[in-house]
């Protein structure tokens, strides 16, 4: 490993995060390297998605750092933008604009944020509908997409910013299970391409194959982490035992 | 009671100018509360409570007052307030302006509310600033969403437009009592009148009824 690769992409240091009385991050450290994927597990509300919510600065801290390639995470308006160029985001509800077309869609990041010519824009947007095996849909609204095919569209959206860290929030949980298969094979593929990944999910076949890590979170804290064949198989702590069998996990 | 429609004929002229200006004064209205309406509905929303505050307070001013006691207080404030005197036309065209603003104020502050948050958060994920993702993301949504109320209110402008009257804007409610003030044909002009304010407004109606099946947006 290069000393390069050794840098943390990102590093939380005891990260907090409060809503009200609600302790929804309760002093999480970890980190993340570069091509590295990396699955967030554990039961709803135990803080997955806050860490990711807050990694790209839609919520704010309240104790903590995150730094991202060692500096901490910048808090004004303009930093924060600079910040998030840099990361991808896919949400669970998709978020795909409706009054545009997926080809629209995936030009927004690079037309309003870049600033790329509309012709630049437009190729790179086809060619990431053509990624995600959509380049027939390029016209279609959202409307008249599938699941799939919508959350599809906003993977190929959020790679439009070329971003070194993609952040996955449930990518499937809103998904009918026949469209789970199309978004987690788009997904695979950007793990092997060496796009640095944090995944937070239910599907734990995927979690599996693709992660080389795995956190397991309760109660807003990390109760265990390591590669996939120590928590799918052999895990240290009994209660992701217990988090595993409540999903029907028999390894 | 005999009817005499020679009247309706004989001023055919005098009606057709009146219906211009009545349809110039509500475009000009619009063409001005809209763009009105989205400041005042961002202002709101802006996070500064002083610009907040003085959103509020020019909505709730300008829609809780009788829209005719706005246009004589135009007609007869503004030129000692203001040490300007407008033509009528422009003075109508400030009250009405007023009213109707404060009105899609609230129509687009609602609209916004309306798009769920989800939406901004992904504009803000791509990099977004607030404004690009207002301009880009939210605006264009809430505009779409509130199109049947505005279209509700551009029926109501197109009538109230006969308000100005009292302010001698010769538009069209103006022009027909004027009509009738000289010909004593009271019954005729009314109804003149009335055919004319219908027989524009339902085409506009059924127009927005169009636009809103046209480029509403399903989700």
């Amino acid at each position: 490993m290069s000393g390069a690769e050794a840098t943390p992409v990102l590093a939380y240091r005891d990260v907090r995060k409060l809503f009200g009385a609600f302790v929804a991050l309760a002093g999480v450290s970890m980190e993340v390297r570069r091509r590295e994927v990396i699955c967030l597990i554990g039961p709803s509300g135990s803080g997955k998605s806050t860490l990711l919510r807050c990694t790209n600065g839609l919520e704010a801290l309240d104790g903590g750092e995150i730094r991202l390639d060692g500096r901490v995470l910048p808090t004004d308006p303009s930093g924060m933008r600079a910040m998030r160029r840099r990361m991808g985001m896919v949400f669970q509800s998709f978020e795909l604009f409706p009054h545009r077309t997926a080809l629209a869609n995936v030009m927004s990041g690079p037309l309003t944020v870049l600033r790329l010519p509309r012709r630049d824009a437009e190729a790179r947007a086809m060619a990431l509908l053509v990624k995600v095996g959509l380049e027939d849909k390029a016209a279609s609204y959202p409307a008249n997409l599938s699941g799939g095919q919508q959350q599809r569209v906003a993977i190929a959206r959020a790679l439009a910013m070329e971003p070194d860290v993609m952040l996955f929030d449930e990518p499937t949980s809103a998904l009918d299970p026949e469209t789970i298969g199309e978004v987690l094979s788009v997904m695979k593929r950007l793990a092997e391409e060496g796009m640095t990944m944090i995944v937070v999910t239910h599907e734990m076949t995927f979690a599996r194959r693709v992660a080389d890590r795995v956190v397991v979170f309760e109660h807003g804290a990390i109760i265990e982490e390591g590669p996939p064949a120590q928590i799918f198989d052999a895990p240290k702590v009994e209660r992701t035992r217990d988090f595993l069998s409540h999903l029907g996990w028999r390894g | 009671m005999k009817l005499d429609w020679s009247v309706v004929w004989a001023n055919s002229g005098a009606l057709a100018q009146g219906t211009v200006l009545t349809v110039a004064l509500a475009v000009a209205t619009m063409a001005l509360a809209v763009p009105g309406g989205i400041l005042l509905a961002l202002l709101r929303l802006s996070g500064s409570r002083a610009l907040a505050g003085a959103s509020a307070g020019f909505t709730e001013l300008f829609r809780n007052l009788p829209l005719i006691l706005v246009i004589y207080s135009a007609y007869y404030v503004m030129p000692i307030a203001l040490g300007v005197s407008f033509s009528p036309f422009v003075t109508g065209l400030v009250a009405l302006s007023l009213n109707v603003s404060a009105y899609n104020g609230e129509t687009f502050r609602a609209g916004i509310a309306s798009i769920r948050k989800g939406q901004g958060e992904a504009a803000l994920a791509l990099g977004m600033s607030r404004w690009q993702t207002m301009r880009e993301v939210v605006l264009p949504q809430a505009v779409r969403r509130v199109l049947p109320v505005l279209a509700s209110t551009w029926v109501s402008l197109f009538k109230d437009t006969s308000l100005v009257s009292v302010i001698a804007v010769g538009e069209l409610a103006y022009t027909a009592m004027r009509i009738r003030s000289q010909s004593f044909r009271v019954l005729e002009m009314l109804t003149a009148m009335a055919a004319i304010y219908w027989l524009l407004g339902y085409p506009q109606a059924k127009l927005v009824d169009w636009l809103n099946r046209r480029y509403g947006i399903s989700e």
